[in-house]
């Protein structure tokens, strides 16, 4: 069979749903108060660097997805076990964001569909998605990149005509939220969404052009950073930090404030669908990895039939997780402070560390 | 080849029982529209009077051919601790469920006010269909109920009416303020106190319920915008008017447009300029512990009516106006300032934007606000310009003799 290739532009598409994905609707980084924007630029710089670390492994790697060259790299008895983490975070990670989503279509559209009903919906159509192939799936998010760059801008044009910007909620900004911002920019915003990237592990072996990896993902992840701390910015100068704070949904909240005219009024359409269209991908991705591992620890030759238990188990864990939304955030603090940051930050640096020096010393036969 | 076609079209049917998306589904004969709310305070126990005003889409349509005798709104009420619960409740007397994503507009009794707002906006927050841009109105010396069963002549439904009235007023007046639960929470979080738009009902309220009272040229009831009231700690305080009122507008940086009376030469208060751009810059600091309002307002107007002679040909006559023009505007300003400072009440987010500007020295004031506000000076600046005179220089009388 050929091998699934996916072209540069492909790929930054996918890396700008994917860091936007829930990022951009639900709120991040709230330690920082009102400099929340100013901390996702912040995290910026350290996103990239960890974003090299993976595309470096992928240069010295280019036909292994993460698990392959941490065996490798660490040998069979250690890299085995260490990869095999890989699996439960990623699918829990993904389970996350469906939880999210249908929570957040819940609470804001469909108050009587149960969630078992909106997320098996969202998972049939990633299973479907990743069934056909990463092919299909890297020129599907090409297309949605387009329409979430017009519905951006769409949005963002109607909350600053529609006069609700008060660039008193942002300024000034003084010595000591600097600080608070770097904090709250390292490590959670570096983690969550930059270091989430590691999922992009799994799909490097299919990028068709290999020089142009680096590039792509550093513009993909700087436009990201872009719209992510322009968005970010919009909806806290126009709720201010008490309601940013308080909001589940502050993207939500901000459009259902604009009115022009007192005729464009009500877009909350265009926020569920950026919604629906992030969360897919993101989850998608997530899903993906999580199958492109199992298929390569185990031996899978045909690694389409894990799609299902895979979905399956994402789309279970999705609500079983967590008793309600308050109990699921609380976990999502907890498990974006101890586990994320080992599996996105500390084992790529370690692999990338570990095969410096041997390479260094000879020490690979 | 056959049971391939028999999968495919069940997989259809199937497919598209499923993305119909009725799961959510309310037909819109099942609805009952409510267009406003009105909260007021039970005399002898806990809990809330909520009054729902409710479309009638029969009588609302504009219909050709015979119009129904239907009022174009009724309004039933229900009493529970809660908004929700009361809506809920409101069941027992509707034949369809209540929906609120039109709601345009909250009325608080008086009492109610009186007695404390500051709970009653979490359900707006909450609710996927209560928006938080829903003008919220006070009822000034009576209840909401009454208010929201009035009907308003030129409009159907009373309560756009009411929110037209009060957008209507803002922008050539300038006496009130759009103000929305948005800016009621903002209100409320934020430090200091805030205000909020009053409306009042004149004539006989029991006439006002009755379709036949819009039979008349001049209607026997009606409801007129007065005011703002003072809200402290989420209670209501006092009603600033007229003056005070506008002030506290130029002081909010909110006014967009006003009529302004200055004197003329030698009579008082007969020449009129219409403010149609007014900005005001607020910077707040501290000296000696006192707080210092730097205000600078700068304002354009023109001259719309003379009542008697002023040749607006001559330069030193403009400069006399626009020096007329700031005083006045100067003095409103100051009376707003004042009321405040008498109720040791910070309406005018000088608090906020002291906290936004310089933490630090917040910090030493926090405590004890009201008062060290009450005791704040005021360092105004008003910048006037007359930018047109409309179709003529010199009006058509002459300079009157003085005796």
């Amino acid at each position: 069979m050929r091998k699934e290739v996916i072209g540069p532009f492909q790929l930054f598409a996918m890396i700008v749903l994917f860091e936007l994905g829930t990022a951009v609707v639900v709120p991040i980084g709230l330690e920082s108060g009102h400099a929340v924007w100013i901390s996702i630029l912040l995290a910026l710089p350290g996103g990239i660097l960890l974003y090299l670390v993976f595309a470096d492994l992928y240069r010295q790697f280019p036909d292994l997805v993460i698990s392959g060259y941490t065996r490798k790299i660490l040998g069979r008895w250690i890299g085995w076990p260490l990869s095999l983490l890989y699996l439960p975070v990623l699918m829990y990670n993904g389970s996350r964001n469906l939880r999210e989503a249908g929570d957040l279509l819940i609470s804001s559209t469909y108050d009587r569909t149960p969630i078992f009903i909106i997320n098996s919906i969202m998972v049939i159509a990633v299973m479907y998605i990743l069934y056909k192939g990463i092919e299909v799936f890297s020129r599907t998010a090409e297309i949605y990149f387009w329409l979430i760059v017009i519905m951006g801008l769409v949005s963002n044009f109607v909350v600053i005509i529609s006069g609700l910007v008060h660039l008193k909620n942002l300024f000034p900004i003084h010595p000591g939220e600097w600080l608070e911002a770097l904090g709250s920019a390292y490590p959670s915003i570096w983690i969550f969404p930059y270091g989430e990237l590691v999922c992009f592990t799994a799909i490097l072996p299919h990028f068709s052009t290999r020089n142009k990896v680096k590039k792509t993902g550093i513009g993909a992840i700087a436009l990201s950073a872009f719209l992510l701390s322009f968005t970010h910015a919009v909806e806290m100068s126009v709720l201010g930090t008490d309601i940013y704070s308080r909001t589940t949904f502050p993207m939500f909240t901000t459009i259902t404030l604009v009115n022009v005219a007192n005729f464009i009024q009500r877009l909350d359409a265009i926020v569920i669908l950026t919604l629906i269209i992030g969360v897919f991908f993101k989850m998608s991705i997530y899903c993906y990895a999580a199958v492109s591992i199992a298929a390569d620890l185990f031996n899978v030759k045909e690694p389409r039939r894990l799609v299902i238990p895979v979905g399956v188990v994402v789309l279970f864990s999705s609500f079983v997780s967590a008793e309600n939304y308050p109990m699921h955030l609380k976990d999502g603090i907890a498990f974006l402070k101890y586990i994320l940051p080992f599996m996105c930050a500390v084992i790529p640096i370690l692999l990338f560390l570990v095969h410096r020096f041997r390479r260094r010393f000879g020490l690979y036969k | 080849m056959r049971t391939k076609l028999i999968g495919l079209l069940t997989l259809y049917l199937g497919v598209s029982v499923l993305l119909t998306g009725c799961w959510n589904s309310r037909e819109l004969n099942d609805l009952a529209i409510v267009s406003g709310i009105g909260m007021d305070k039970l005399d002898d126990e806990d809990g809330y009077r909520v009054t729902f005003q409710i479309i009638n889409p029969t009588s609302s349509a504009p219909s050709t051919g015979a119009s129904s005798s239907q009022p174009p709104v009724m309004v039933i009420s229900s009493t529970d601790r809660t908004i929700f619960g009361a809506l809920r409740k409101a069941s027992r007397r509707m034949t369809r469920q209540l929906f609120f994503a039109h709601t345009q507009l909250m009325i608080v009794g008086e009492p109610l006010a009186r007695s404390g707002i500051n709970n009653l906006f979490d359900i707006f927050e909450r609710s996927h269909e209560l928006r938080l841009n829903t003008t919220v109105l006070i009822a000034k010396n009576s209840d909401a109920a009454s208010v929201l069963k009035l009907l308003t002549a030129l409009e159907t439904q009373p309560s756009t009416g009411l929110v037209k009235k009060t957008q209507n007023t803002s922008r050539v007046w300038g006496e009130n303020r759009r103000i929305g639960v948005f800016e009621v929470i903002n209100g409320i979080t934020g430090e200091g106190d805030f205000t909020i738009n009053g409306i009042q009902i004149i004539g006989s309220a029991e006439e006002g319920k009755k379709k036949s009272s819009l039979e008349q040229t001049e209607a026997p009831a009606g409801s007129i915008m007065s005011g703002l009231g003072v809200f402290k700690n989420g209670k209501l305080i006092s009603w600033l008017n007229g003056p005070e009122s506008r002030g506290t507008q130029w002081l909010l940086d909110k006014l967009e447009e006003t009529s302004v009376n200055i004197d003329s030469l030698d009579r008082n208060k007969d020449i009129s300029v219409n403010v149609f751009y007014s900005k005001t810059s607020v910077k707040v600091d501290l000296q000696e512990g006192k707080p210092v309002f730097h205000i600078h307002i700068r304002e354009e107007g023109s001259i719309n009516e003379a009542g008697s002679f002023v040749d607006l040909s001559k330069e030193e006559e403009l400069e006399k106006l626009k020096k007329e023009l700031a005083e006045q505007t100067a003095s409103e300003v100051k009376m707003a300032l004042k009321a405040a400072q008498e109720k040791r009440s910070d309406i005018f987010n000088f608090g906020n934007e002291l906290k936004r500007t310089h933490p630090e020295l917040w910090k030493t004031v926090k405590k004890d606000w009201n008062s060290v506000f009450a005791e704040g000076e005021l360092d105004l600046q008003v910048d006037a310009y007359i930018r047109g005179t409309g179709m003529r220089l010199k009006p058509y009388f002459p300079v009157e003799k003085r005796e």
